[in-house]
């Protein structure tokens, strides 16, 4: 009941053989398999790449605690994990647990949590560094009305191109607050790979 | 190359990423122009910060005559300036008009006779005003690509820490040396009288 109930996926699995030997209804659902159809089965058919003989957990003797990895559903989608396989021993019999907790909410935070640096991180290169060069620029215009070299034809197209590129830059904030208010998740690769490093 | 960026700088075939304070982006163009210049290469100025009769008449105040140089100037027709023809000033429409910049730069490239010619892009900064840096990060590489097949020097002009983390990487595969003007300046402008 209680085991049917939890909103983590668990498997029991033979360790000699891989086979399944029972399953909660939230490890049928990330699944998307009914539990007759994963009961009798090898592991590595669900929940693990590993090929046979290669298991982490019996052959390699890895440990696997709260380890991030994919799961792969019968609808074929690839929904990110958070792994734990614990032995245990139910009369007298040696099983592994095998739990997991789905992570696709915490994921898609990570990618909006990047997708925001990288929007903040653009503002500040588009908006910031500009805004300073227009600054030292007319100041330097100043200069040159004082200095009464230049004409007012020459004066009046570097205020424009300085009014001009403030408007542009006005628009670029613009454009960037709304694409991160629209929760978009289309990070630039560079961001992505300066950020998470994949 | 050299130890020393200052000696090589446009001495080969040498592509450069030059990052000043914001306040010295346009004392960094003069000297930079100088030493082209003075490295007897013809530099081919793409400017979009100054429109070219601003340009003219700063480069002719430290005696550079407009025979010396060619401009590239993206911001007269974007100021509303009158574009007047001269065959070492060609106009693009935007500073944003990347194609127009392309088609500038290499009909330009195929024009000047020197057969030793450098490019002076100024600057990086300003190109991010008007477009992602996505964007400029591809226009810089297809830029250093051409001045790669031309065998043409460059130097990118840039306002330090104007570059995200992510174009400075990019930059620095494509670039032969990033700079610090900061450091060369002082053997890059004349010394001060008494």
């Amino acid at each position: 009941m209680v085991f049917d109930r939890i909103q983590t996926g668990i498997l029991i699995i033979e360790p000699e053989t891989h086979m399944i030997i029972d399953a909660n209804d939230h490890a049928e659902a990330l699944l998307g398999v009914k539990k007759d159809k994963l009961v009798g089965k090898v592991c590595h058919d669900f929940v693990c790449p590993a090929h046979c003989g290669e298991c982490p957990i019996t052959d390699q003797h890895k440990t696997f605690h709260n380890t991030e990895r994919v799961l792969l559903s019968a609808s074929g989608e690839r929904i990110p994990i958070l792994k734990t396989v614990a032995p245990a021993s139910v009369g007298g019999k040696a099983y592994l647990i095998e739990s997991f907790v789905d992570i696709r909410d915490r994921k898609r935070a990570e990618e909006r949590k990047i997708a925001l640096l990288a929007y903040l991180n653009e503002s500040v290169l588009r908006i910031k560094n500009p805004l300073e060069l227009t600054g030292q620029n007319l100041n330097q215009i100043e200069q040159q009305i004082g200095s009464g070299e230049y004409t007012p034809e020459e004066i009046r197209m570097q205020i424009r191109i300085q009014l001009n590129n403030i408007m542009a830059m006005a628009a670029t904030l613009q454009d960037l607050a709304k694409k991160a208010s629209e929760e978009r998740e289309d990070i630039p690769d560079g961001f992505r790979e300066f950020f998470i490093g994949k | 190359m050299a130890d020393n960026p200052e000696q090589d700088l446009t001495r080969e075939t040498r592509l450069y990423l030059l990052l000043s304070a914001p306040q010295d982006i346009n004392s960094m163009n003069l000297a930079v122009i100088k030493k082209i210049l003075k490295e007897k290469d013809t530099p081919l100025i793409i400017s979009l910060n100054q429109p070219s009769q601003v340009l003219v008449k700063s480069y002719a105040k430290e005696g550079i005559t407009p025979d010396q140089y060619y401009v590239i100037d993206a911001v007269t027709y974007y100021s509303g300036g009158s574009c007047r023809p001269d065959p070492h000033i060609r106009y693009v429409n935007h500073p944003a008009d990347l194609t127009g910049l392309g088609i500038a730069i290499t009909e330009f490239l195929r024009q000047i006779p020197s057969s030793r010619k450098c490019i002076i892009f100024d600057s990086v900064s300003m190109l991010l005003i008007h477009i992602p840096t996505a964007s400029a990060s591809k226009f810089l590489h297809f830029v250093v690509n051409k001045l790669k097949i031309s065998d043409v020097s460059g130097i990118f002009l840039c306002v330090e820490n104007g570059l995200d983390p992510v174009i400075l990487s990019q930059m620095s595969a494509f670039v032969d040396k990033i700079v610090d003007y900061e450091e060369i300046k002082n053997t890059l402008l004349p010394k001060q009288g008494p």
